[in-house]
């Protein structure tokens, strides 16, 4: 789902090279984190978001979204629409993300009520999405060159063999201290994930509950990420997931948001 | 009883050593065991359905005192040097592990939701302090244009700005307390740094409190030392009294400290308290021994204590047993720290009283009688003319005396009217302390620094979703911060939506409205929750939408204040219920209230109860239930005109000054006991009416206004206690001390005569 820089393309080589010579070295953290962002997951896609959100007194509010992800030089396009609560039924969200470093996401919004386009804005991929427990920054694709990755250990996470990758930002005022990754050898996904606070302290979980092979992509369809501190969780699930169907690039439009489903 | 107390008398050592030795053993069980309550909730009764649900309410929407620091610049905040402190203040307080980074909210931290042609910004003010005067004032058109800030965070004047740290009630520490005053103090200078805000009200009173009372023991010692050496001559006689209610504290502390219960700002008077009512047991004892060695100056000192135990133990037991029943009669209060100071009050007085039965005839026997300083003149004769002459006034200006009685009677129910009860915590510290001026300071520039809570409820789902309800509690704010001068601010779920609705015209003033469809409402919550932070929201409403909460803040913490809110407030509940929306009250300032309500209640019930209780004593200890009646009136007027002048002088009923009733009446009762004592012995012995009560006001009159004389001097002492409610406490007891005093040798003494007990039968 990554328009592939030249320069990490070059990096893969460079990666592969002592891979080739030495077929039977180890890899390194580093060698792992990019195989998961190289990952090839289609070039676009389509399907049914369930996205519950639970707080810490158990109540919970389910939201059911339409979204179309597809991938464009150099960005990456998605537009949702909101199915239910039936207030905010066709209320549309588009988000733009560029690859460009530093770049901040270009975001509308389409409010019904108002009829109204709206751009949107805000501070940080450090921000919630949407009031869930992932950050912007947890839903899209990190780059492997912003982290230090170190192998901690390989071990089996229901039934999958696994490497344990812990990976620390070179940016010191990233929300993270650090993140430790469950990464499925051969598949390359990752199948949980702990989040550490600026102070060191677990602060979210997520969990992978279930992956499936779709259109030859293994695909994530089931996640759950749950914040420990506040006891505050998030689930997503998605169906009716359709694979490289050729959406249109029309699709990603202000008119095509205030249409709605 | 008596045998008992005598067989004591043949082992005086070991008596002493027994005593000395559990005395030690409380001592070391109190030094080591006791502890200050400083969390005022645990003040309140856990179980009542007003606390319950508040704390529930606190729970839903994360209400929390918060602690606010000012910082103030006199040239104005916007300039690099103060933001740039307001950032690292920020900082600093989200780095303490008694705060929750996100509970503290500052211009650093606040999200400014900003309009633009095309769209919204939920953005934070400043994430680097602005270096460029352009970039400083668009900090400052932001604050100004943004009105959830403006006026909330920013002063009006741009003067001052504050930095709110919410805490939990349980992480309050006297060193948390002295980290946050210090961390304060380090940022100081050019700006001014000023700390308020109801835990520093609770941490300074912790602190002050048992300072006060380190202070006032020493005080009140001196004090008491002084009156026992003139009242008894001699140091022996004052040393062992002062054993007795010094022993009696201590067993007191140790015995609290030994069942776990803590140390609360009204136990803190329980010394004065023993001190000042435990000497009079000791003033008896010695005044009769003193009367007996008069008459038998060669009596050998075993013989002496023979008598002295058999001619004062019933006095002695009777007016203990009183006393305490006044103090026990507090355990109808539903308020905790009450019921203990009851308890525990009642038992230094019980132990006061076996101290003095059994360790002064100790004592004597140990280390001899006392020495009697020689009296400069002997005015016995004076006083036996006074006596004398002032029993046969009373009864010739009888109607004089009942008119009089009758008129200040009179005028004190008027002023009972007037008392109302202060449940405010700051009220307790001087007008002109550090902490009341901050407060004032903040009060001046913000919205107020007390809170009231106000918890709408509904069946509907998504009823806060609802134009029609939003709207009514937007006009209910409106009423509310437009009626009355108290209260400064009010923050609500409504302020979010009109801010939106605002910006997402463009800024037009017009939308600062609540929007007028439910989808439109939705809508824009969901987009606050993409763009903005929405933990904020669950501060205002719950995850249904069901629940909402709105805050009122008040620029004082007393009954009136929060009382005129809620007036205002209910006016608006019929419209809400219509729309099938009901509301209740939470947070600290709510509680404080209907704990005052609590206290009075209890107020009534104690004074009913000790009263009632009082007079089956009185009746039961002169078998005759008349006299019971009469003994009870110098204290039923006591109460009355106690309660008078606190109405009438502007003293509001307090945690502290709720105490008065009953102390009154415990205390008080004492001058009718040994008056209708000795009132009943004379009867019996000369069956003559006058001659009767020549010899009670002679005789009796000596003792009462030695014992009134000791508990006026210990309680005056409070004067110098730095909380006012202490003080008025101190002043009113020692006025109550002087009523009871002058009703028994009056109109009690009339009555008696007139009714003509104890002579009916012959």
């Amino acid at each position: 789902m990554k328009t592939k820089k030249l320069q990490l393309v070059l990096m893969a080589i460079l990666i592969a090279i002592p891979t080739l010579i030495f077929a039977q070295a180890e890899l390194t953290g580093l060698q792992i984190i990019v195989n998961v962002y190289n990952r090839e997951t289609g070039n676009d896609m389509q399907g049914d978001l369930t996205m519950s959100l639970i707080n810490s007194r158990s109540a919970q509010r389910v939201r059911e979204i339409k979204q179309f992800i597809k991938d464009f030089s150099g960005m990456e396009k998605k537009i949702m629409f909101f199915v239910s609560p039936a207030d905010v039924r066709n209320t549309s969200f588009m988000n733009w993300s560029y690859d460009e470093a530093g770049k901040d996401d270009d975001q509308w919004i389409y409010l019904p009520a108002l009829k109204k386009v709206k751009r949107i804005s805000s501070d940080s991929k450090s921000d919630y999405f949407m009031g869930s427990d992932f950050t912007y920054d947890d839903l899209g694709d990190r780059h492997p060159t912003v982290d230090t990755h170190k192998i901690l250990r390989e071990e089996m996470v229901d039934g999958e063999s696994c490497y344990v990758v812990e990976s620390t930002p070179k940016d010191e005022e990233y929300m993270y201290s650090r993140t430790v990754s469950w990464i499925i050898k051969d598949k390359w996904i990752g199948l949980k994930k702990e989040f550490y606070d600026e102070d060191e302290e677990l602060l979210k979980t997520l969990t992978v509950k279930k992956h499936e092979k779709i259109s030859g992509y293994w695909t994530i369809l089931s996640s759950e990420m749950h914040n420990v501190q506040k006891d505050h969780t998030t689930k997503m699930q998605l169906t009716n997931v359709k694979l490289d169907t050729g959406i249109s690039a029309a699709k990603f439009t202000e008119r095509m948001m205030k249409r709605g489903l | 009883m008596e045998k008992l107390l005598n067989r004591f008398l043949k082992k005086p050592w070991l008596v002493l050593v027994v005593f000395l030795i559990m005395t030690v053993g409380f001592f070391k069980v109190m030094k080591s065991n006791s502890r200050m309550e400083t969390d005022l909730d645990k003040y309140m009764p856990q179980h009542h359905p007003a606390f319950v649900f508040s704390n529930q309410a606190e729970e839903w929407f994360n209400i929390k005192d918060g602690i606010i620091i000012a910082i103030e610049n006199q040239e104005g905040i916007f300039n690099s040097g103060t933001i740039q402190k307001v950032k690292d203040l920020t900082k600093a307080l989200q780095k303490m592990k008694e705060i929750n980074k996100d509970d503290v909210t500052s211009l650093y931290t606040a999200d400014n939701i900003i309009g633009s042609e095309d769209g919204m910004d939920v953005r934070a003010f400043f994430k680097n302090t602005p270096k460029t005067d352009e970039e400083m004032e668009l900090l400052r058109t932001n604050v100004r244009n943004n009105e959830m800030i403006f006026g909330r965070l920013v002063s009006n004047e741009e003067t001052v700005t504050v930095i709110i740290a919410e805490i939990e009630d349980d992480v309050f520490s006297q060193e948390f307390y002295k980290q946050i005053l210090e961390l304060g103090e380090s940022f100081n200078g050019p700006e001014t740094i000023h700390v308020a805000g109801r835990p520093i009200v609770e941490g300074t009173m912790a602190l002050l409190g048992p300072a006060d009372m380190k202070r006032m023991v020493p005080i009140v010692l001196i004090v008491i030392i002084l009156v026992l050496l003139t009242v008894l001559r001699s140091f022996k006689s004052t040393f062992f009294t002062l054993l007795v209610v010094m022993f009696s504290t201590v067993w007191t502390f140790g015995l609290m400290a030994a069942v776990g219960i803590p140390i609360y700002a009204v136990s803190t008077m329980i010394p004065v308290m023993l001190i000042a009512i435990g000497v009079a047991d000791g003033i008896h004892l010695y005044s009769h021994l003193h009367l007996y060695m008069n008459k038998n100056p060669h009596a050998a000192k075993k013989d002496a204590m023979l008598d002295m135990i058999k001619g004062m133990w019933k006095p002695v037991v009777m007016t203990s047993v009183t006393t305490a029943v006044g103090f026990i009669s507090l355990l109808t209060s539903q308020v905790y720290p009450i019921k203990y100071f009851g308890i525990f009050t009642a038992f230094g007085v019980m132990m006061a009283m076996v101290f003095s039965l059994v360790l002064i005839p100790a004592g004597v026997m140990v280390f001899g009688l006392p020495k009697w300083k020689k009296q400069k003149s002997d005015n016995g004769g004076n006083k036996a003319s006074f006596a004398t002459a002032f029993s046969a006034k009373i009864v010739k200006y009888k109607y004089a005396t009942i008119i009089l009685t009758a008129v200040i009677v009179f005028i004190s129910i008027a002023g009972i009217g007037k008392v109302w009860i202060n449940s405010s915590f700051l009220e307790k510290f001087e007008a002109d302390s550090d902490i009341v001026l901050t407060d004032q300071f903040i009060n001046e520039n913000f919205g107020g620094t007390s809170t009231l809570n106000v918890i709408f409820d509904s069946q509907d789902n998504g009823a806060f979703k609802n134009p029609a309800v939003l709207t009514a509690i937007d006009k209910m704010q409106y009423d509310v911060e437009g009626t009355l001068q108290v209260v400064g601010n009010s923050f609500a779920l409504s302020d979010y939506l009109k801010r939106m609705n605002k910006v997402m015209h463009a800024d037009d003033e017009a939308y600062n409205v609540i929007p007028e469809s439910q989808e439109l409402i939705a809508q824009y919550l969901l987009l606050y929750e993409m763009s903005g932070d929405p933990e904020n929201l669950w501060k205002v409403v719950d995850y249904d939408y069901k629940k909402a909460n709105l805050t009122f803040q008040l620029k004082s913490d007393n009954s009136k204040a929060i009382n005129s809110a809620i007036e205002v407030i209910e006016r608006h509940v019929p419209e809400l219920n219509k729309l099938n929306v009901d509301l209740k009250y939470a947070g600290s300032g709510y509680k404080g209230l209907v704990f005052t309500d609590l206290i009075l209640q209890g107020q009534i019930a104690s004074l009913v109860m000790s009263l009632i209780i009082v007079i089956i004593l009185l009746s039961l200890m002169f078998k005759n239930f008349m006299a019971g009646l009469i003994g009870s009136v110098p204290i039923i007027i006591t109460s009355i005109i106690s309660f008078g002048v606190m109405g009438l002088l502007n003293i509001p009923l307090s945690t502290t000054t709720a105490l008065l009733s009953s102390i009154a009446i415990g205390i008080g009762i004492d001058y009718a006991v040994h008056f209708l004592e000795r009132y009943k012995i004379y009867a019996a012995e000369t069956g003559d009416k006058i001659l009767t009560s020549r010899h009670t006001m002679q005789h009796s009159g000596r003792a009462i206004v030695f014992n009134a004389i000791v508990v006026i001097a210990g309680f005056l002492v409070l004067l110098f206690s730095v909380f006012p409610p202490n003080r008025a406490l101190g002043a009113l007891v020692s006025l109550n001390m002087f009523t009871s005093f002058l009703g028994t040798v009056t109109i009690m003494y009339l009555l008696l005569f007139v009714s003509n007990i104890y002579f009916k039968k012959r």
